[in-house]
């Protein structure tokens, strides 16, 4: 018996990595104001979602921890350095094994996590020791993005099948990525009894992006 | 085109609107699952179209929104090409209520007009305490009847009496559309806006309607108001006979969800039990869908949660039959649920039974008097300090000189208006009736009074006549008859 709120673990795995440095950060930084405040719109999505950072770049870390959005501050983001995903998944991994609650017996557990990840540059650090690590925690959907051209598809497509490919590291088009998101957390908010092992349908990509195939 | 562009759109023939409607094009257009939305420049009516092309050019959909639009609209009356017997009167009461379209698009694409909804189904901008923004957003019941409720200014709330008026105003659109063969099949806290403030809602996203002998629409629900034989035959094929699809039985299961949680702020299935230790979804399938159980079964108490307080027996009588009958009798079993009449007839009951709370402190404000014999609020605990007045209204068996049936009940409080149906046997509290108070209860100087604001030939107990401006003191064991007209009715108190 257990009266707990079962929650909707969204991660935002975000490369900060010198190439991001102008205006991409900026970017990325208005992308997640904007992302809140379209969350704490939806009913559904402010009392199911709840929200974590992760970034990288020679390094990997949570700089916000799974948060429900009333809480949530937003994190200060820098860019600089080289592009540790591998470390990130790794980091990634420990904070779903830690702040996911599971389902048991005696415990309502949490939705499995969402996560979105961006990047715009190959990883610099041991990709499949961080794809081994994922592969011992239970997530929903993962979508990658590749930002510009420096991003490479064929490797975000060892961690997950829905990669999206957006062409150029503008600020319109990371606008449209987080808008993106936002939708998705949406839907995937009211979607969540739908049937049970499924894939939760995400909205269409926004335009200019493709879906890697 | 570019966002900020006006467009104008062709109509097809018969629109009330005339032929064309210029709509502004919008990047950031609302995106719902099925369609986007676009407005007028002047904000007075949405011009939607299909996310998915091929829904727009679908021959079997255009069909079905098309009959939507005319002879089962009943938002026109049946003159202006709305639905048969329609009148001009109840298509205005009924325009409040529904967000029905009104006009389909033929040029640039299929697409359908509505009218935009009233404006106190959207957030003005001192709606939250909490520092969200509000402002602009459609109030979606959800804010109020769940966590979120804390996040509310307190003069958005409403209480207990204007949340029970919003399940009569809901029960009575669905009852509406049921009463022509539609089902909505999506109804949820997103399609049915709600405004406690003034006790209203108005039902939106018609296009997904079943309509008879049209195909049906192929959506499924939205999370927490899917019947659960919908959920439970998800797996199988769309044209498998197996398979469950929305209809006007699955309406019935999410109409008592909304009313549930307007009147308790809890969902009703959702309680403590687990039912699978797999993973949440699994546990959540089986508790929406094929284990759905109430959290109030008394047969079963397994997933109740531990503090409840509140429970259908703090309601009427009457509104504990139907909770019992559409969540234990009927969650499994369609063809047990209350019909949306049923719904409407007894929440107008109940409404009739509301008292005052005398605590000034009591969020709710109101509740049902359930017990004559002990008149305690069950929200707060506050005991009525007043004496409880009942009026039980009978009606003369035509033909049977002296015999008299049953014909609904109130009890009084100070400033309680009477209608038409409380004078007549012949008017019933729909969107028919007239509006006008014919009489109300006051209470002065220490008197109980019943005072005539406009009954023809209403008489005393003593057989005297009550003029208009004048009153009938309410005294234990009085009779007196509402007006003396055939069909007036007979007025008898009884004082607690």
């Amino acid at each position: 018996m257990s009266d707990y709120i079962r929650r909707l673990p969204v991660y935002l795995l975000l490369d900060c990595s010198g190439s991001m440095s102008g205006e991409p950060i900026e970017a990325v930084k208005q992308g997640i104001k904007a992302l809140l405040t379209e969350l704490k719109g939806d009913p559904q999505a402010l009392e199911t979602a709840c929200l974590s950072v992760i970034t990288f770049n020679s390094t990997a870390r949570q700089i916000s921890p799974l948060t429900e959005l009333m809480l949530f501050k937003e994190p200060e983001l820098t860019a600089g350095g080289a592009t540790a995903l591998g470390g990130a998944l790794h980091v990634l991994a420990d904070c779903i094994r830690t702040e996911v609650r599971t389902s048991t017996a005696t415990q309502k557990g949490d939705w499995k996590p969402l996560v979105f990840l961006l990047t715009d540059g190959a990883p610099t650090d041991n990709l499949d020791e961080g794809i081994e690590a994922l592969k011992s925690v239970s997530t929903g959907n993962i979508i990658a993005c590749a930002a510009g051209a420096n991003a490479n598809t064929n490797t975000l497509r060892k961690i997950t099948n829905n990669v999206l490919m957006m062409n150029n590291l503008t600020a319109g088009d990371l606008a449209a990525f987080f808008a993106w998101v936002s939708g998705s957390i949406k839907a995937s908010s009211k979607s969540i009894d739908a049937k049970p092992g499924e894939a939760i349908q995400l909205p269409p990509p926004p335009q200019g992006f493709v879906i890697v195939p | 085109m570019n966002s900020g562009q006006i467009v104008t759109a062709v109509l097809e023939e018969g629109s009330p609107l005339g032929s064309t409607l210029d709509f502004v094009v919008d990047a950031n257009a609302p995106r719902g699952g099925m369609k986007h939305t676009f407005f007028t420049p002047d904000r007075k009516y949405a011009v939607q179209f299909f996310n998915d092309p091929r829904d727009g050019h679908n021959p079997n959909i255009q069909d079905r929104i098309r009959t939507i639009v005319s002879i089962y609209n009943p938002t026109l009356s049946e003159q202006a090409g709305g639905a048969l017997g329609n009148t001009e009167k109840t298509a205005e009461y009924f325009r409040s209520r529904f967000c029905w379209p009104v006009a389909i698009v033929s040029q640039p694409e299929f697409g359908i007009v509505c009218p935009t909804y009233p404006q106190k189904f959207f957030f003005g901008g001192n709606a939250s305490t909490n520092g969200l923004n509000l402002k602009g957003k459609d109030k979606k019941s959800n804010w109020f009847t769940g966590r979120l409720r804390k996040y509310i200014a307190p003069e958005e709330k409403g209480d207990f009496r204007t949340m029970l008026g919003a399940a009569i105003c809901l029960s009575r659109s669905i009852r509406r559309m049921h009463q022509a063969g539609l089902a909505h099949s999506d109804l949820s806290c997103n399609n049915v806006l709600i405004d406690p403030k003034s006790g209203s809602t108005v039902v939106i996203d018609i296009d997904s309607l079943v309509v008879p002998g049209k195909y049906p629409p192929e959506v499924c629900g939205t999370s927490g108001y899917i019947a659960p034989e919908v959920l439970a035959t998800l797996e199988y094929d769309y044209n498998d006979p197996r398979r469950c699809l929305p209809c006007v039985s699955t309406d019935l299961h999410a109409l008592p969800v909304l009313i549930y949680e307007y009147l308790f702020f809890r969902h009703p299935l959702k309680g403590p039990k687990i039912h699978s230790a797999a993973s949440a979804e699994e546990d959540d399938y089986l508790a929406m869908g094929p284990e759905a159980l109430f959290i109030e079964n008394p047969n079963d108490r397994s997933n109740r949660p531990p503090d409840l307080k509140v429970t259908i027996q703090s309601l009427s009588k009457g509104l504990e039959q139907l909770f019992l009958r559409a969540f234990v009798d009927g969650l499994h079993d369609p063809s047990q649920r209350p019909t949306a009449m049923e719904w409407e007839r007894e929440l107008l009951r109940a409404w009739d039974r509301l008292v005052k709370c005398g605590n000034p402190g009591c969020e709710k404000k109101w509740f049902i008097l359930r017990d004559e014999s002990d008149p305690v609020c069950p929200f707060c605990g506050t005991r009525l300090r007043d004496r409880v007045i009942r009026l039980s209204f009978k009606s003369m068996m035509r033909g049977r000189n002296g015999v008299y049936r049953d014909n609904g009940e109130a009890i009084a409080y100070d400033g309680m208006p009477l209608y038409d149906w409380h004078v007549s046997s012949t008017v019933h509290n729909d969107e028919k009736a007239g509006t006008d108070m014919r009489a109300y209860i006051c209470r002065h100087n220490g008197m109980w009074l019943l005072v005539n604001n406009g009954v023809e030939g209403m008489t005393s107990p003593s057989g005297r006549l009550v003029p208009k401006g004048q009153a009938v003191e309410l005294r234990d064991g009085a009779v007196f008859r509402m007006t003396d007209r055939d069909d007036g009715l007979l007025c008898e108190v009884t004082v607690y």
